[in-house]
Formats: structure tokens, sequence, C-alpha cells
């Protein structure tokens, strides 16, 4: 009984006027965010951040958690229609979606995108809702050993999946540590790596910090390339998809959902991997698949549902044990902080109403990008047709406005540009931004776990090791690491082979 | 990559044994009651470490791809200027206040792209200044810089 009074208490919550204010602009935002290439998640939650200060924590979460759904639908159109992902996670799209398009048949493609969207989205729900409050209960018995070995699987993740090299991520998290622990020691409350500088006692701002990692970095990047697009214009109709295709896409969205969600809540995991998973094993179980790379609906429908439960999946992890598995996630938990709200078990229970209104609001967004994605479709294609030299520097804008309003201080200004400079240069270098942002967000928590953990066991690493939870997670993140070694060996062993032949 | 793989590792080893160096003066500890500094002392070792892997295997390395320049074409100066424009930006708005130094700004902005009418650029710059004055300070409540001006 109480599960069903905490729904009503969500819907409740969230069909206050406010609320479904928040939901709309958050959804419409995202789905803008999405078409347009150039700005990102990331960068738009930071943006939007500092102008939810005056409401309350539930709206804050509400409009962030609709800017994350309204990403992965709005990202889908791009890939469709111009055959460039507006995200990461809807690179997968592309191949299908863009070629479904060419063959007249952009109406399923976008309609099967935004349907598969909206059942993952709403199973993702459901799965939230039963997962995440018994995950809550049971972490309560976790000590810091098992929370250290938790983020460091999470990190090691991340930077397994990272697309360029794994050690230059790895460096890229340990450098997120090392930013993380700029400002006051948090057990000594003395002050650390601030260079003499007052504004660095408060350590290093989020939002500058990813708003020029994510948003100046990438515009410095555009710069410097070719501006103009070429727009295919593809006639959209029939956007409903036919009986054959529901047939088709029916097993494709149920994979997909699946395999988000569970990527989802993996620390580390997130739409973009979930993605590249589903269509993988969509053409490998396929019975035809040479029709995947020509227009199946089924690599439309796989990845963009995997996209959108992983979404949803994972606001588990942050909701239920206050570790962010994401760096999206990590600007919900930077969201928490600044509204005085400690993610971790006690969240749900502390804070029922903003858990289920962000679950209840959950289903209205998803209702309302579906009403978003597919009527005004016409719409989105006209924003695409806007000149990336109009566009620019209004991003730019927006990114000094976000940075320069959190503390209303300059020196958040020129951290940003520090970190877009840096954004800019490490994309040159191969260096990725996301392992060194979750490091970032998690060095501080991952820190007083460490010595909190050294101090119980009296400076013994081996605690680490005879608890059962922490014990397995440390060993997955062993076997990740040792996973990388594979190749290397391969290769010695086929020159090895070689040579004896 | 050859040369921007030594580069770069050689860059992160130096920024690694300075943040050894602070770490050491902060305090490491011991492991029964670590210091200030130990975390950032591990996780700077390890990225020295790491940074001299990278170096070691990029100079042990053959180059077989012709290296692309970093700074390819001309187009490296529209970054120049728009970085210019934004730390130029950073140190007037205190002064200037929001609504004059945003102008200025956007006006550069726009302009930097493609070199149009100028009526045109002007109206773009104090359009978007406006709007976004309205939106972010009287509505939104964000507290903007008055300036010398007052504006």
């Amino acid at each position: 009984m109480i599960f069903f009074d905490n729904i009503l208490q969500g819907f409740q919550v969230a069909f206050q006027p406010t609320n479904i204010l928040f939901c709309g602009i958050g959804v419409l935002v995202g789905t803008l965010v999405g078409v347009l290439p150039g700005i990102g998640p990331a960068g738009a939650m930071a943006l939007l951040l500092p102008a939810t200060f005056q409401f309350s924590s539930t709206s804050t979460l509400i409009l962030l958690a609709g800017i994350y759904y309204g990403v992965q639908y709005g990202g889908s159109t791009t890939s469709i229609l111009i055959n460039i992902p507006g995200e990461a996670s809807s690179v997968m799209t592309c191949i299908d979606g863009y070629q479904m398009a060419r063959n007249g048949r952009a109406g399923p493609a976008l309609a099967i995108a935004a349907w598969g969207s909206f059942i993952a989205g709403t199973i993702a729900n459901i799965g939230l809702m039963f997962v995440a409050a018994p995950l809550a209960n049971a972490a309560l018995s976790l000590g810091p050993p098992e929370y250290f070995a938790l983020m460091c699987t999470g990190l090691i993740i991340v930077t397994y999946l990272a697309q360029g090299s794994v050690v230059k991520a790895i460096m890229m998290a340990l450098v997120g540590i090392i930013l993380g622990s700029i400002g006051l020691d948090l057990i000594s409350g003395m002050p650390r790596f601030t260079l003499g500088i007052n504004e660095l006692t408060d350590g290093i701002g989020i939002i500058p910090l990813v708003m020029g990692l994510f948003g100046v970095s990438e515009i410095l990047e555009n710069l410097e390339g070719n501006l103009k697009r070429d727009i295919f214009k593809p006639r959209v109709r029939n956007l409903w998809p036919s009986a054959k295709d529901w047939l088709q896409a029916r097993w494709a969205i149920v994979r997909g959902t699946v395999i988000g969600f569970i990527l989802g809540i993996l620390p580390g995991g997130g739409a973009v991997i979930a993605t590249f998973v589903a269509y993988s094993v969509e053409k490998k179980i396929s019975k035809e698949p040479e029709r995947f790379g020509k227009g199946a609906i089924e690599g439309v429908a796989s990845p963009e549902s995997a996209n959108n439960a992983a979404a949803g999946s994972s606001l588990i992890p942050l909701l239920a044990l206050g570790i962010p598995p994401n760096p999206i996630m990590a600007i919900f938990f930077s969201a928490l902080l600044i509204h005085g709200i400690q993610p971790g078990p006690l969240l749900i229970k502390e804070h029922a109403d903003l858990f289920w209104g962000l679950v209840a609001s959950l289903y209205l967004g998803n209702g309302l990008l579906l009403i978003l994605n597919l009527p005004l479709i016409g719409m989105w294609v006209k924003v695409l047709e806007i000149p990336y030299k109009l566009l620019f520097p209004l991003i730019l804008l927006f990114c000094l406005i976000g940075a320069y309003s959190i503390n209303n201080v300059v020196f958040d200004l020129y951290v940003m540009i520090f970190f877009g400079v840096m954004g800019w240069v490490m994309r040159k270098f191969g260096y990725e931004a996301a392992p060194l942002v979750l490091a970032y967000v998690l060095g501080p928590m991952l820190e007083t776990a460490l010595r909190q953990s050294l101090l119980i066991s009296g400076g013994s690493f081996l605690i680490f090791f005879t608890r059962p939870i922490s014990a397995i997670s440390l060993g997955v993140a062993f076997l990740l690491l040792l996973s990388n070694l594979l190749p290397y060996f391969k290769k010695q062993r086929m020159q090895y082979d070689q040579v004896k032949e | 990559m050859k040369l921007y793989d030594q580069a770069s590792s050689l860059f992160w080893l130096l920024a690694s044994i300075s943040v050894i160096t602070e770490s050491l003066r902060l305090g490491v500890g011991t492991l029964h009651n670590p210091g200030m500094g130990f975390m950032t002392f591990s996780a700077s070792g390890i990225l020295g470490i790491l940074s001299l892997s990278i170096f070691v295997r990029a100079s042990l390395q053959k180059e077989i791809v012709k290296r692309e320049p970093l700074f390819s074409g001309g187009m490296w100066r529209r970054v120049f200027c728009v970085l210019l424009a934004l730390t130029v930006y950073s140190s007037a708005m205190p002064v200037l206040g929001y609504l004059i130094s945003t102008f200025v700004l956007m006006t550069v902005l726009f302009w930097v792209l493609e070199k149009k009418k100028p009526g045109l650029v002007f109206a773009s710059a104090l359009l978007s200044t406006l709007i976004t004055y309205f939106v972010f300070s009287k509505w939104l409540n964000c507290q903007f810089p008055d300036g010398l001006f007052g504006l």
C-alpha cells in the first residue's frame, strides 16, 4: 500500500503547475539541444542550473531529467535526417536511420525512434520505481570500503569504455581526482592546492568546469572546421510505422530496453555504450544481418530504445547509492548538493516527495516528448537549418551567463575559459573529458571513503578484500584493467607464430 | 601521434611531479592516519608512471602515418580571436557592466565568422544582449554587474 501511496504522492508533485512547466521546458530544451550539435546535455544542464536556484529541488531535478530525456529523443532526428548525430548516444541510429530516410522512409524511422524511446523510457521508469527503493535500503548496510570499491569500479568502467586510449582515459580520471581535491580538505579543513587564490578555497566549480570542457571546447573545435552543413531534405510523411514495421521492430525494442536498462545501472555505463551494445546484439542475432546498414528498422528501434532505457536507469545508482554513474549524473549530483540535499541511501526516505515526484515526472516527460517529436517534427527540421555562425555566439553567451550566475564571480568565467582551452587541446591530443569530470565529482567522496576505510582497518588495505561486495567489485575492476592487455598478448602471439613459420 | 604523445605525456609528467611535491609539503601521513596529501600523492604518482609509459611507448614507436598539423589552415585565428574576446569580456564586465560588455562581445562574435553588414551585426548583438538581460536578470533574478555607468 505504501508503494501505491508513494506513486500517488509522486503524481501529485509532478502535476503541480510549476513542475509541469519545468518538465515542459526541460524536454523542449533537451530536444533542442539534441537536435543542435554543439552544446550537449551536460552543458545544457549546467547552463540552466543557476536559473533554478529560486525554485525547489524537485522542480530543478524535473527540469534536468527532462533535458536528459529530451536529448535522447532529439538526437535521433539529426541522425535520421542529416546523418549527423546530435549526441554521442545517437551515433548508432545514423547507420540505418539515415538509410531509411534516403529510401524515402524518414517518417517510419522517426516514428519508430520516438515510439521505441517512449516504450523503453516508460519501462525504465517502472524499473526505477521497483529497483531504487530496495537498493537504497540495502545500501544502508554498505560502509566506506564498499563505497570506495564501487566508485573505483565505476571509474575503471568509464576509462575502459573510452573511445580512445585506455591509459589516457585513466590519466584523465587521475587528473579529475587531483582537481577535485582543490579547496578545503574534507577532514582537516585546511586549504590545499589553492595557489593562494581565495576563490579556489571552495574548490573549482563543476559548472564552469563542465561548460569549459564540453561547451566551449566543442565550439572552439567547430570554429576550426568547415561550418557549412549539407542538409539532405527528405520528405517526412507517414509518421506512423506500418504493421510490418512494428512486427520487425517489436523484439528489437524489447532487447534494446533490457540492454539499456542493465547498462544504465552499472557504474560507468550510460546511454552511449548501451546503444553500441544494443545495435551489435541486434545485428548478431538477426536472421538477415545483411539488411543492417541499408535501412533496417531494427537498427533504429534498438539503439533508440537502449539510450532511453539507460537514461532512466542511470538515475538508480545516483538516487539509491549517491554514486553518479556517468558525467551527466554528476551534474544531477551537484544540483542536489547545491539545493542542500545529500545524495545517498537516505535520499528516498528523507525526500520521498522529490524521488517520487521525479519518477512521476518521467512519465509526464515521456508523453510530452512523444507529442514534441512526432507532430512537431517539421519544426525541428527547420531548427536544423539555423546557420552555425548565428548559433555559436549565442551558445557561448549562454555558457558565460551559466558560469557567472552560479556564484556571481568573474573568476568562474576565467575557470570556464581555462577549461575550454584545456578541453580543446585535450581533444587534439586524444584525451577524453568524460573520465575527468566523473572523477572530479567522485574524487572527494573517494578520498573520504579511502581515508575512513584505512582508519577503520588501522592502515590495512586488506579491508577492501575481506568484505565480499568490495572484493567482488574491485575484482571486476581488476579484470577489466587486465583485459586491456589481451590485444597486446594476442599481437605478440601472432608475431611469434609468424617468426616460427 | 608520436610527437603529440611525447609532448602531452611530458606535460602530464611535469604536472604530476609538481603535485607530488605539493602533496609531500601538505603531508602524506601514514596508512593508519592518511594526511591531506595522501590521495593526491597516490593519484599523481600513478599519473606520473602512466605519463612515463606513454612517453616511452611513443618514443619506441615508428611513425607510419604522416603527422597532421595540430592547427590546420588559418582557422585557428578564429579560435584565437574568440578566446581573446572572451578573456577581455571577463575582465571588462565588472567595469563596464553586463549590457555594454555583452553588446561589444556579441558584436565581435557575430562578426568573427563572416563579415556581415554592420547594421545586421549590431542589431543581432543588441537583440541577444537585451533578451538575455531581461530573461536572466529580470525574470530569473541573476545578478549581473552594473559597472561604472550603472548599466
